[in-house]
């Protein structure tokens, strides 16, 4: 029997199908939802791939997925476990022995990863750069004396003092990635910063600048990390309201978020809201090489002048905790007596007057471009009218902003407005307020021997409660200075989809990509 | 007193006349009848819906909407008014000039308006800002020049009409220096249809005004600008709707008054128009 349908029969059919199909009663396998690939959103694009000299974060998260450490944290946790290291031993207090594990390859064909590229990718932190400069993260591996090669896969890492930050700044973290010392040499220091060369779970499959960024699993990976999505793309989107949109929209499956916009989200059918309370610190003050910031009169009174519960509630919705010094409440070395001061436009204006400024003066404040930062400036600017000091806002896009931490930008800032990300040493935290980083991203300009001697003291004391005085020390010359005016140390919130699991570590603003996994019921 | 009878009974003229008065007298009198001052920060009041206290409800920092509005409006015609004007009286001379100069001045002078006009007015003034930065001072000077040529050209062509009519000829004659013949015959006789262009072009400055401030490059904080209301008011749409819609409402309710003006002062002016009716 044979089946010859009429042009009618054939049109009846197809719309009958497309009806039903589109009445939701069969489901397609090509409109289920792809689970093999999440599509994350970041806040600016990526900047420099180079461990040692990375931009923040977002550089950061990537190189963890790409490049392994002997160490990496574990999800969601500011413990580590082993990566590429098989044994790891802290032989003493200036010693860690390690034996790598046998068969990691390095992408594009550099080999296998040895004992000689961990000596390598550890020592460049040590030397001068091509520049003769030292590298960005110089500072991680200040402690490092050599490392010594012991054995193909073997070696020793001799410490110049003992540095029990070691772990958590540097070893698992980015400046503890490990770079092929082949490819470093045949690609050279400036390629290395676009091209990633890794070991990692991930390989960096395309980077469109400004458009996108597309992790890929790495077959050639012999690791113990068991990475759970094929392909995860990175959109970079600035405004985080646009990233909400998108988030809505179903362009991203996770994004950051605000924490005021948290319920409104958690609503939505299938968006769940993670909410972590934050380490980071934001704060705003003056370059105290300019008058009349030089005078610390001034810098008292604006201290006394500006409303900082105002801010927290005018920008942050009163959702995000008042910080009232550098380290967060998490942290070892946090401050729980640290002076909170109340505006007192008297005392502020009385400071001005002693100062020779009863009239006050005209100043300007830079912020990096959005809509909390300028809420803040506006407030700002509105508490120091107050006391006569007029302040005009200069708001500088992202990479404008961020360029001030190169070639000595900061000297000709006024007043700025800051947030760095937190980690979970306190010595990373203090490390930005050396002498040493005024030129770099010490905005402030503030040098101070005793604070200095104190970071560095900090840096080799192995006993916690002893560090943890030796912080608060180098807290209470910070505010002593009245150069830093906090604000802040943020509050966290991100959607994602019902499905998705974020490996989020718990300061937030790090992701390990190969944590992201699909939620279990 | 005529003439704004005639233009009340134009189509659209009372909701002008109407639209573009109170403006008017809201930017003339914004101390006087703002309840707040417009840049008074109360973040305990902010985003509040609109109540007695608030007639208009308040923004993220707790200002109050309808000052910033009154305010804004100073800010919206203030501009628009200099950058016309600037951009008329450049526009009006380089015109003029260029009609009764030699072929190559002409020529040279249609050149840069075909240039700056080749480019869409508002991404002509995006460039410039960018590049020159924002502020109240530098909007208002990079709008104009992008304005001058929408009235160079228009002078220019009503010049070369009439720059050899018979009364233009007989002071000529009679030894009238140029001086003389441009400013008292060829200027009166051109600056009608300037004018209807210069109130159209009031509606075009304003929105290009808030289109800079909305994306950040136009009147920097504190001053209220009905651009960075709207930006405000789209940031915190979620929370209040209040600050974008009353913001959209005052721009729409000022372009649509300038352009209806615009065209009911040309139906007045143009006498072709005035026989047909």
């Amino acid at each position: 029997m044979t089946f010859n349908p009429t042009r009618r029969q054939v049109l009846l059919g197809g719309a009958s199908i497309a009806t039903v199909v589109a009445l939701g009663g069969i489901h397609p396998a090509f409109a289920a939802e792809d689970r093999s690939k999440i599509t994350v959103r970041v806040e600016k694009d990526l900047s420099n791939l180079d461990p040692a000299n990375r931009s923040g974060p977002i550089d950061l998260n990537v190189l963890w997925s790409v490049q392994q450490g002997l160490i990496s944290f574990k999800p969601g946790s500011t413990e580590w476990e082993l990566d590429a290291a098989e044994e790891l031993e802290q032989v003493s207090d200036t010693e860690i022995r390690f034996k790598l594990r046998a068969g990691l390859a390095f992408t594009d064909g550099y080999g296998e990863l040895t004992a000689e590229d961990v000596k390598f990718s550890f020592e460049r932190f040590i030397k001068p750069d091509s520049e003769g400069k030292p590298v960005t993260y110089a500072k991680d591996w200040s402690a490092l004396d050599h490392v010594e090669v012991t054995g193909p896969l073997e070696g020793r890492i001799i410490l110049k003092n003992p540095a029990p930050a070691l772990y958590t700044i540097a070893l698992a973290d980015g400046s503890g990635r490990i770079l092929s010392k082949k490819a470093f040499e045949a690609l050279g220091e400036k390629a290395i910063a676009t091209k990633l060369i890794g070991s990692g779970p991930y390989t960096l499959k395309e980077w469109t600048p400004r458009e996108q960024f597309v992790l890929e699993i790495n077959p050639d990976y012999k690791g113990p990390i068991k990475p759970h999505f094929l392909k995860i793309v990175g959109k970079p989107i600035g405004e985080q309201k646009t990233s909400e949109i998108a988030f809505q929209s179903g362009e991203i499956d996770f994004t950051a978020i605000d924490p005021e916009n948290g319920k409104a989200l958690a609503a939505l059918p299938d968006a769940s809201v993670t909410e972590i309370p934050a380490i980071d610190y934001v704060w705003f003050g003056p370059n105290i090489e300019k008058a009349p910031f030089d005078d610390i009169r001034v810098r008292q009174a604006l201290r006394y002048a500006v409303d900082i519960d105002a801010i927290l509630q005018g920008a942050y919705s009163g959702l995000y905790p008042r910080a009232n010094a550098l380290l967060a409440p998490s942290l070892l070395g946090y401050w729980k007596d640290a002076p909170v001061y109340a505006r007192d436009l008297e005392k502020a204006q009385a400071l001005l007057a002693e100062a020779g400024h009863a009239d006050g003066f005209k100043t300007k404040l830079t912020i990096e471009a959005n809509a909390r930062y300028e809420a803040i400036a506006q407030i700002i600017q509105a508490n120091l009218a107050e006391v006569g000091i007029e302040v005009e806002i200069e708001a500088l896009e992202s990479a404008a902003y961020w360029a001030l931490g190169e070639n000595d930008a900061s000297k000709d800032l006024e007043l700025s407005l800051i947030k760095y990300n937190g980690k979970f040493d306190p010595g990373f935290q203090t490390q930005w307020f050396t002498s040493a980083q005024v030129g770099q991203w010490n905005w402030q300009r503030w040098k101070n021997a005793d604070f200095d001697a104190l970071h560095e003291k900090g840096g080799i004391t192995v006993d916690p409660a002893e560090r943890e005085k030796i912080y608060i020390e180098a807290q209470k010359l910070l505010d002593e200075s009245a150069a830093f005016i906090w604000i802040t140390h943020n509050f966290n919130a991100f959607a994602s989809r019902k499905w998705l699991k974020p490996g989020v570590l718990p300061n937030g603003n790090n992701w390990l990509y190969t944590a992201f996994t699909e939620a279990t019921a | 007193m005529t003439a704004l009878v005639d233009l009340s009974r134009r189509p659209g003229g009372t909701f002008a006349l109407f639209a573009v008065a109170l403006l008017c007298l809201v930017a003339i009198a914004a101390p006087l009848i703002a309840p707040y001052g417009p840049n008074a920060i109360a973040p305990a009041n902010r985003l509040m819906d609109p109540s007695l206290q608030h007639w208009l409800g308040t923004d993220h920092l707790g200002r109050d909407i309808l000052s910033r509005l009154i305010f804004g409006a100073r800010v919206a015609l203030g501009i628009s008014l200099s950058v016309i004007a600037i951009s008329l009286t450049a526009g009006v001379i380089l015109g003029i000039a260029s009609a009764l100069s030699p072929r190559a001045v002409d020529l040279a002078i249609v050149g840069i308006f075909d240039v700056v006009t080749s480019f869409p007015s508002i991404i002509l003034a995006l460039a410039l800002v960018a590049v020159f930065g924002p502020g109240l001072g530098n909007v208002v000077l990079l709008v104009s020049i992008v304005f001058i040529p929408h009235f160079g050209r228009v002078a220019r062509a009503q010049t070369i009409a009439i720059r050899n009519s018979p009364f233009i000829e007989a002071e000529k004659v009679l030894g009238a220096q140029s001086w003389r013949v441009i400013l008292h015959h060829v200027t009166p006789n051109i600056i009608g249809p300037i004018f209807v262009l210069a109130c159209m072009d009031i509606p075009v400055v304003i929105t290009i005004e808030a289109g800079l401030s909305f994306l950040g490059l136009g009147v920097r904080p504190p001053l209220a600008s009905w651009g960075n209301l709207l930006n405000d008011g789209y940031t915190y749409l979620d929370q209040s709707p209040w600050l974008a819609t009353f913001s959209g409402l005052s721009l729409i309710l000022a372009t649509l008054g300038f352009a209806l003006l615009g065209e009911a002062l040309r139906d007045t002016i143009d006498p072709k128009l005035r026989r047909t009716l």
